[in-house]
């Protein structure tokens, strides 16, 4: 993973970005540290007509049918750089509080996709649930199909390619960790469980109770 | 100079000598040389004349007056006693020869070929075999005669075929079938048999040769009679004929396989296509969940860590291939 401000690459545990020292303590100074009340569709730059809207909300629902754990939110609005797009979409995603997604789908569950038609820039994240799962390169095949359609400000078939391919992506991630979840799983161990596994290894794979460990320590 | 005279006594004593081995030559008797010469006979004008010497006269019998009569006949007329065989009545066999003009075994083949050709035909094939040099009596009209026997039943056609000369050969269809086969076409017909028995110099070999092909066109006027068109315009060699035969009837294999298999195949592709748009329904109806993981949280963020793409539509000049990379600002080129 990257860090949203230096796009530097940080480990899976960090509190604060290595490089920069990015936390969202700054994006809250940038953007708020209140949190946002908005619409799991949210057109503020005003990109998308009556029609579009809808074909964009049904798509956005069908996601929500195929993955019941999932929601996909949409905001559009100018952000001025392109370098804010990330930090930005790293906070909504933080601090926003969808007016039309049931409670029990916390923001963890969320994909949110970021527009900004001034900048000419478009991000995509994801909440915690989907970590293991999805990857950066992921989420830029769905941006790169609504590429071309962006290119010509017909915005809302961008979207709609974007969300479909999205659909396929997690259609086959789901198919896999179904199969295979430790394959997944093992992706988010953080240090600490990389250490138990080093230490199971030297111990030749056998139980160690922890007091006896802490018995040879102390020796 | 002394020699030559001695020489010359020698060659003519030698020549007397060879001389007198060779028959000899004839004589006049008595006054034979005046007589003719009375009769106006001049010696060596024989050789002096550019006419040939004429030969000896052949003894040759004289021919008789009845021999004389007869070779005044152009052609034969077939016997009269034929005739109520050839053309009382609508023919009982396909194959009329009650002349025997055919070998027993002659007829017997051919005879099986004509059979053979009906039970494959809708267009029956009457042959008359007549001799070579017969004639059909001036008083038997055989295109009232076709259209009094072959104007019911199945359709035919009537040749008659002159054994050892097929180039005389007619042929006539049964006034059912004359409209929808031109006469052209009848003609080429014919013609082609013709060639066809030509290729062979034995008359029954002929004979057989332009059955064969004769069939082969019935079989193109069956073609016109079911309306499909004639594919050759001219005059076709029987090899292109037997191939163009041989592939029609795998065509109509094939077309009657296509229309026997026609049902059983659309319903295997119907069942597959439903099988198919079942499955395609199952999927799409089909509800994904992710097991759920505990993630710890990064940059202190409780929901989301910030992990995802950002892509720029500004420029169609850069493309999303060049943005996959996504480094930071400040190490990107100027």
């Amino acid at each position: 993973m990257k860090c949203p401000r230096c796009v530097q690459r940080i480990h899976r545990a960090a509190a604060s970005c290595p490089h920069c020292g990015f936390t969202l303590a700054d994006a809250d100074a940038r953007f708020g540290d209140e949190d946002v009340r908005i619409r799991s569709l949210t057109d503020t730059a005003g990109i998308l007509r009556r029609g579009d809207r809808q074909c964009v909300e049904a798509a956005m629902e069908k996601i929500t049918c195929r993955f019941p754990q999932l929601f996909v939110a949409i905001y559009t609005g100018s952000l001025g750089e392109i370098s804010n797009i990330r930090q930005f979409g790293f906070w909504l995603l933080n601090r926003a509080a969808f007016e039309d997604v049931p409670v029990g789908k916390p923001n963890e569950a969320g994909i949110l996709i970021t527009i900004d038609p001034e900048s000419k820039a478009a991000g995509m994240v994801f909440g915690y649930l989907l970590d293991p799962f999805l990857e950066e390169a992921d989420t830029f095949e769905c941006l790169s199909r609504a590429h071309a359609y962006w290119l010509e400000g017909r915005y809302a078939d961008g979207i709609l390619r974007a969300i479909n391919h999205l659909d396929s992506i997690l259609s086959k991630r789901s198919r896999q960790a179904r199969r295979d979840p430790e394959h997944f799983e093992r992706r988010i161990l953080g240090p600490a469980h990389l250490g138990d596994l080093v230490r199971r290894i030297r111990a030749g794979h056998r139980i160690v109770a922890p007091e006896q460990e802490s018995t040879e320590v102390t020796r | 100079m002394k020699f030559f005279p001695l020489l010359a006594a020698c060659g003519l004593l030698i020549s007397n000598g060879f001389a007198l081995d060779e028959p000899m030559l004839p004589t006049w008797h008595g006054n034979e040389r005046a007589e003719l010469q009375a009769k106006g006979w001049v010696p060596g004008a024989i050789l002096l004349s550019a006419d040939p010497v004429p030969a000896e006269p052949l003894k040759v019998e004289q021919p008789k007056p009845e021999e004389i009569a007869e070779d005044l006949k152009p052609s034969p007329e077939i016997l009269e006693k034929f005739l109520p065989a050839y053309f009382a009545e609508r023919p009982k066999n396909f194959l009329i020869d009650p002349q025997g003009l055919l070998s027993p075994a002659d007829y017997r083949d051919r005879l099986g070929f004509l059979n053979y050709h009906a039970s494959d035909s809708s267009i029956d094939l009457f042959v008359y075999v007549i001799g070579g040099e017969q004639e059909i009596p001036s008083a038997v009209r055989e295109e009232e005669m076709i259209e009094r026997f072959f104007s019911a039943g199945r359709p035919a056609a009537v040749v008659y075929y002159y054994l050892g000369a097929p180039q005389r050969s007619v042929v006539y269809l049964s006034p059912s079938i004359t409209d929808a086969v031109s006469a052209a076409e009848q003609r080429r017909a014919l013609e082609s048999s013709v060639m066809q028995a030509f290729e062979k110099t034995k008359p029954s070999e002929q004979f057989e040769k332009f059955l064969v092909q004769m069939s082969i066109r019935i079989y193109w006027m069956e073609r016109m009679l079911a309306g499909a068109p004639a594919v050759e315009s001219v005059a076709p060699i029987a090899n292109s004929n037997e191939q163009d035969a041989t592939k029609s009837a795998k065509i109509l294999w094939l077309r009657n396989l296509a229309i026997r298999s026609a049902i059983p195949t659309a319903a295997i592709l119907g069942a597959f296509m439903t099988i198919f748009g079942f499955l395609h329904w199952l999927r799409l109806r089909a509800r994904h969940r992710f097991p759920e993981f505990e993630v710890e949280p990064r940059l202190g963020g409780s929901h989301a860590a910030g992990i995802g793409a950002v892509i720029s539509f500004a420029s169609a000049g850069l493309p999303p291939a060049s943005q996959r990379d996504q480094v930071p600002d400040y190490l990107r080129r100027a």
